[in-house]
């Protein structure tokens, strides 16, 4: 029951959404309607996950601990997102830069991406996975493109070929890791992930070495790791934000997701040490590429698409080092899903006043829209780790886990965090403070703007100086669960 | 004495596929393309109804003949609507030129059937042959959608990766379900119609479908 709400609320949002001819209102209703469902229901998941290890739907679905925290943070921020695309699809119609379709169009798009991400995180079968994310790709493209500027349209196609490319590749590793299976088909025609881990250990070792590389090259691009993370910083700069958002705070989970599920079966069938060197070398060139190009960075939107590539890097990284690192990793993805979003939101709102997302043209920021520009500082001082926010806790934890067994590598880690500080140190001062342009008056584009801002902003000072019981129980569990 | 015939009836299905591709990239006019693509397909919806022949299986029948549909008939024709809405005769040119363009292939071909693909023919000993040239036709059609200019080459190409991966499938034994199967050709269909789209926006927008003329992000 539980599975079917959660997915039927945002399909049944996208289909009377789609069949609306006027009333915004009313697509917005819907919108957050669906999303607070969606929300109640993870709740309920989670709840019952952590009373009964799983909670499921057997054979089609079943969620584990980590499948339940994603499902809150996903939940979380597409209702956020949803929120604040009500203020920003306003504004945006008020400047006549859209009308009512385009909205029509977000509204049932944003929908049906929200559906995407939850079927991925919910479903039971490696091959359900790869659809739902696959679907993922197709309900955003036109997101992407929403502006219909020939700038849009190019991050647009190239989001849509590398994707598809990434995750054709990801559906040939998927089929080889079910090669060795096959006889565990059920009545229903699925081949569950616990089937295949079950039998991980017959699985051929070699063919699994040649699965994992496609399977982490696939859904690797999808991650936005290095050297496929081309499509990433186009298509989160032209996006519009909150779908930026949901892109950089929730989307690369799921397909984070997707790798840790099936590094878990090749760690069975091959020992750890493959994978995790593998993870760890795509981590710290992801790191390396995004530090120096944050620091050169002209574009804001362009800078946190950046800064998502080189948190993925971290978070491989962590898991590369296993131990703390990854009990680490995992609180780090959920720091990184509060506090991206945040920033592509409140410079959402900067852009909705300065109108250009070049650092060069945003300067007095303070002095135009000073909520904002607090939250952006403390957006800024979360993902670059000062304390006392999670991250820097958890930057601290992978560095701890890796200094012992690859201490240049951690070495070389730390140093392109620095590089990343100073570069967003040097970004935000030119942003943030300085003189206003004189045409552009000061107040805050609205309330609607703000809210999900402060709310956004509250949970993650919240959970960055006390992390509740449960979740805790909950990704020391999921760490349990992915560690052999 | 089955098996033998289906290994050789896999072997020249997946010699066809792999064939197609090669040509793909040699030819210069874009409904020839598409045409090769409609044959790539059939050889897949074949290889398909062969299973479902061999298996009785009536679900994967109904389900060859749904791909049939899609990617024999309604994608194709879509294509070369798309082609004669904008008169789009000849395609973009490659990056590379053709006699490097056939070096490429070669040793994608040789690298195919490498030492580190080799360990793949281990899942149907019988079928080596065919599994090898699937994996040669997935990574030369990957190089289709690196080494061609137009927007609809790519397009071609990624769509000829998936008809390699599930005719690699196919002589490896690895069918899925049927819903799954299904899933899966929706996922394709929409693809094929998303994409589709794009590329009719894309030459509104650009006044033609070579992507290398789209430099908008740079800066």
């Amino acid at each position: 029951m539980i599975f079917t709400t959660i997915l039927i609320a945002p399909l049944l949002a996208a289909t009377l959404s789609a069949m609306m001819q006027k009333g915004a209102k009313f697509l917005e209703a819907f919108t957050l309607l669906s999303s607070t469902i969606i929300f109640i229901c993870s709740l309920f998941i989670a709840r019952t996950v952590l009373a009964d290890q799983t909670c499921g739907f057997p054979p089609y679905f079943e969620v584990n601990s980590l499948g339940a925290i994603l499902l809150l943070v996903t939940s979380f921020i597409s209702l956020i997102a949803s929120f604040y695309s009500i203020g920003y699809l306003r504004a945006e119609v008020k400047k006549e830069v859209i009308g009512f379709s385009r909205v029509r169009q977000y509204y049932v798009l944003l929908n049906l991406f929200i559906m995407t991400m939850i079927l991925a995180i919910t479903v039971n079968s490696p091959i359900a996975t790869w659809i739902a994310i696959e679907a993922t790709t197709l309900s955003t493209a036109f997101l992407i493109s929403f502006y219909n500027k020939s700038s849009s349209m190019e991050a647009a196609w190239k989001y849509l070929i590398i994707n598809s490319v990434g995750l054709l590749l990801a559906f040939f590793g998927t089929l080889l890791f079910m090669a060795g299976s096959t006889a565990l088909v059920n009545n229903h025609g699925l081949i569950s992930w616990n089937d295949i881990l079950a039998n991980a250990k017959s699985l051929n070792p070699v063919i699994i070495k040649i699965s994992f590389i496609f399977i982490l090259i696939g859904y690797g691009t999808k991650m936005g790791l290095f050297p496929m993370h081309t499509w990433l910083p186009d298509a989160h700069s032209k996006a519009p934000v909150p779908i930026s958002s949901l892109l950089s705070g929730v989307l690369l989970n799921v397909a984070f997701f997707a790798i840790l599920r099936f590094k878990l079966i090749a760690d069975t069938a091959v020992g750890a040490a493959f994978s995790q060197n593998l993870l760890i070398y795509f981590g710290l060139f992801s790191i390396i590429l995004s530090a120096l190009l944050i620091y050169l960075q002209i574009n804001y939107k362009r800078l946190l698409a950046y800064s998502t590539i080189e948190h993925m890097g971290i978070i491989a990284l962590g898991i590369g080092f296993g131990g703390i690192g990854l009990f680490a990793s995992i609180l780090h993805l959920i720091y990184h899903s509060l506090a991206k979003p945040l920033l592509f939101l409140t410079s959402g709102n900067i852009f909705l006043k300065f109108s250009s997302t070049k650092i060069a043209k945003v300067s007095g920021a303070f002095e135009v829209i000073p909520v904002t520009s607090v939250l952006f500082i403390i957006g800024i001082l979360a993902i670059t780790g000062v304390p006392p926010f999670g991250i820097f806790m958890t930057e601290l934890s992978i560095l701890t886990a890796g200094i012992q067994s690859h201490p240049v590598i951690t070495s070389i880690t730390l140093l392109a965090l620095v590089l990343i500080f100073i570069g967003f140190l040097k970004h935000t001062i030119s942003m943030i403070f300085g003189e206003k342009p004189k045409e552009i008056e000061a107040g805050e584009v609205s309330k609607l703007n703000l809210i999900p801002l402060i709310i956004l902003a509250s949970t993650l000072i919240f959970l960055s100086i006390y992390l509740p019981n449960p979740l805790k129980l909950l990704i020391e569990r999921a760490a349990q669960i992915y560690t052999l | 004495m089955e098996n033998i015939i289906s290994s050789q009836i896999l072997f020249l299905a997946d010699l066809i596929i792999f064939t197609t591709v090669v040509l793909i990239h040699l030819t210069k006019k874009n409904v020839y393309f598409i045409y090769l693509y409609a044959v790539q397909s059939l050889v897949v919806t074949f290889l398909m109804a062969y299973s479902a022949f061999i298996d009785h299986s009536l679900m994967i029948g109904l389900l060859a003949v749904l791909i049939f549909v899609i990617k024999v008939i309604v994608a194709p024709i879509f294509f070369l609507k798309l082609i004669k809405a904008h008169t789009l005769n000849i395609t973009s040119s490659n990056y590379l030129n053709l006699p490097f363009t056939l070096v490429v292939i070669a040793i994608i071909t040789t690298m195919a059937h490498s030492k580190f693909f080799q360990p793949l023919a281990s899942l149907a000993p019988a079928n080596e042959n065919a599994l090898l040239i699937s994996i040669a036709a997935m990574f030369i059609s990957l190089f289709i959608i690196i080494n061609r200019k137009g927007a609809l080459s790519q397009m071609i190409g990624i769509l000829s990766i998936e008809n390699a991966i599930v005719s690699f499938a196919l002589a490896a034994g690895l069918e899925q379900g049927f819903g799954l199967e299904l899933g899966i050709t929706f996922d394709i269909f929409a693809w094929i119609v998303i994409a589709s789209v794009f590329v009719s926006m894309i030459y509104k927008k650009f006044n033609t479908l070579d992507v290398s003329v789209m430099t908008k992000l740079k800066g």
